[in-house]
């Protein structure tokens, strides 16, 4: 006879053992607190799936007159969608070179320094708080309209969000070959490049490749408020009802798009 | 190299209390000479690694003195104890090599700290170190391994390694805490062998914390025995009886 089938009847400890009323209970409730949250976030956005059906007819008429879509304004897409990836990488480059050293300041583990530590760990916060459309919306005034307030925000907004999961990998790296280099007498400085660097480069690598391919999807969106690419022209074309040429903007993002997942995803296999 | 017998590594009165209160060393009186291996034996807790961290100043004592060739390592702070601790290196339980560097980087990192330039800072192996730590490596036995991965040694080559890294920083004395614990038994009578050699043919003071007291009679020197942070005995390892190991690890002698 199996063993798993031969039941031992050893009591259960109450520490261990589910069930029971009080837990039902609480079960009960978080569920009713769930729901009870869906619901009024319902209430406040005004959802009206009515609506979506009603405006059917609306939806059916614009994807009509979108297509076929305009290949003529080709060769016009081109350069839009070079900035738009170029924000991307631009913002991304600039974001992996200023949030490495901020990171290592945020670290808990390698930075001693309190005070430097709590500054680090500010800034990061300040610079993932305010969202990338923002910074574009203060860039544009600061630059003026065009791809390069785009670039500028995406730079901010990536230190933001590579800080804060570079410190968290630094953090949670190994601290034996920390400690080793240390007794050698090297330097802070040697001991970051030696030992800090080569424990956490996969690591830093594959984030930075994942927020790159972030980054290309939202720099579509800065273009809306002026801040260049392939976004801009998107909106430009929406306001004078082209829709043919929003339809072939479209494809063109979702071609980039795509294509970066791809190439990010292989990237990262490559750095495992 | 010091001439044998000379004291090379002299710890008085260590004490290390921690922020909770409790006592991790109390007042450790104990000196290595050159070419002296001395074993540490005690259970676990009983402060044997904090002793090793705080000779180390990994972790700093609350109190006494630790005298390494006439430097006081417990009193010196920044650029001093940086380069009076170069005199100091450790092998450690499970190596700490960066494992996805070769292993001849990992060596050569051991000797980071005698040079100090834009280079080594930017991540680069000083290159003048590279024939030495083959030599290292060979006197280690794993020259034919310097190009590979740190990260695919077995556990006896990862800290035949460490040890070659040790070399390189050219110290007086070495500190070995548990560097058999995790090896096979061929393995660890290689690394004790090769921790003997660097105490009788160069002369370096060897401090190895141990768990097994056979090891410790047959490599050893003196056998030390700590319990609840203090020195319980500190004697010849050749008269060092099982009941005495037995108390220590607060059990009934076979």
């Amino acid at each position: 006879m199996s063993v798993v089938s031969q039941p031992h009847g050893h009591p259960v400890p109450a520490a261990v053992s589910r069930g029971g009323g009080g837990r039902i209970l609480i079960r009960l409730a978080i569920v009713a607190a769930v729901l009870a949250l869906v619901a009024q976030s319902a209430y406040v956005v005004q959802a009206r799936p009515q609506d979506l059906v009603t405006g059917i007819h609306g939806m059916i008429d614009l994807i009509t007159r979108s297509m076929p879509p305009d290949a003529s304004q080709l060769p016009t897409v081109w350069w839009p969608a070079l900035e738009t990836l170029d924000i991307a990488i631009f913002g991304t480059f600039v974001g992996v070179v200023l949030s490495i050293p901020l990171a290592t300041l945020a670290a808990a583990n390698v930075t001693h320094s309190r005070i430097l530590y709590l500054a680090a760990r500010s800034l990061i916060a300040l610079c993932r708080s305010v969202p990338d459309l923002v910074w574009a919306l203060i860039f544009v005034t600061a630059v003026g309209l065009g791809p390069f307030a785009g670039a500028l925000a995406m730079s901010i907004h990536s230190i933001g969000m590579l800080g804060r999961l570079f410190s968290e990998v630094i953090e949670d790296m190994d601290m034996g070959p920390v400690d080793a280099l240390t007794l050698t007498g090297a330097s802070r400085l040697q001991i970051f490049t030696h030992a800090v660097v080569p424990s956490t480069l996969p690591s830093l690598l594959g984030i930075s490749l994942y927020r790159l391919d972030e980054n290309i999807r939202a720099s579509l969106v800065l273009g809306f408020v002026g801040a260049g690419g392939i976004g801009f022209q998107l909106l430009t074309a929406m306001n004078l009802f082209q829709y043919q040429t929003v339809s072939l903007l479209l494809i063109v993002t979702f071609l980039m798009v795509m294509m970066a997942e791809r190439l990010s995803a292989y990237l990262r296999k490559l750095v495992a | 190299m010091a001439g044998p017998g000379h004291t090379l590594l002299d710890i008085r009165n260590l004490s290390m209390r921690y922020a909770n209160g409790k006592m991790a060393l109390n007042g450790v009186d104990l000196s290595v000479a050159a070419g002296e291996i001395v074993i540490v034996l005690g259970s676990n807790g009983s402060g044997k690694s904090t002793m090793l961290r705080c000779v180390s100043r990994l972790q700093d004592p609350t109190g006494g003195s630790i005298e390494v060739a006439g430097n006081d390592l417990a009193r010196l702070k920044g650029g001093e104890l940086r380069r009076a601790r170069m005199a100091v290196a450790m092998v450690f339980q499970h190596a700490n090599l960066v494992r996805r560097r070769s292993v001849l980087a990992n060596v050569c990192t051991g000797a980071l700290g005698h040079h100090r330039n834009w280079a080594t800072a930017l991540g680069l192996v000083p290159r003048q170190e590279m024939g030495k730590a083959l030599d290292y490596l060979e006197a280690v036995g794993l020259s034919h391994l310097a190009g590979q991965r740190a990260g695919t040694l077995s556990g006896g080559q990862a800290q035949r390694v460490a040890i070659s890294r040790a070399l390189a920083q050219l110290p007086k004395v070495i500190l070995a805490d548990e560097p058999v614990a995790s090896l096979d038994p061929q393995a660890a009578e290689e690394v004790m062998g090769l921790l003997r050699r660097l105490a009788k043919d160069e002369g370096m003071a060897v401090l190895c914390v141990l768990h097994q007291p056979e090891l410790a009679a047959r490599y050893g020197d003196r056998v030390v025995g700590i319990q609840a942070g203090s020195l319980m005995f500190d004697m010849p390892a050749n008269q060092v009886s099982p009941e005495r190991v037995a108390t220590l690890y607060n059990r009934i002698a076979a």
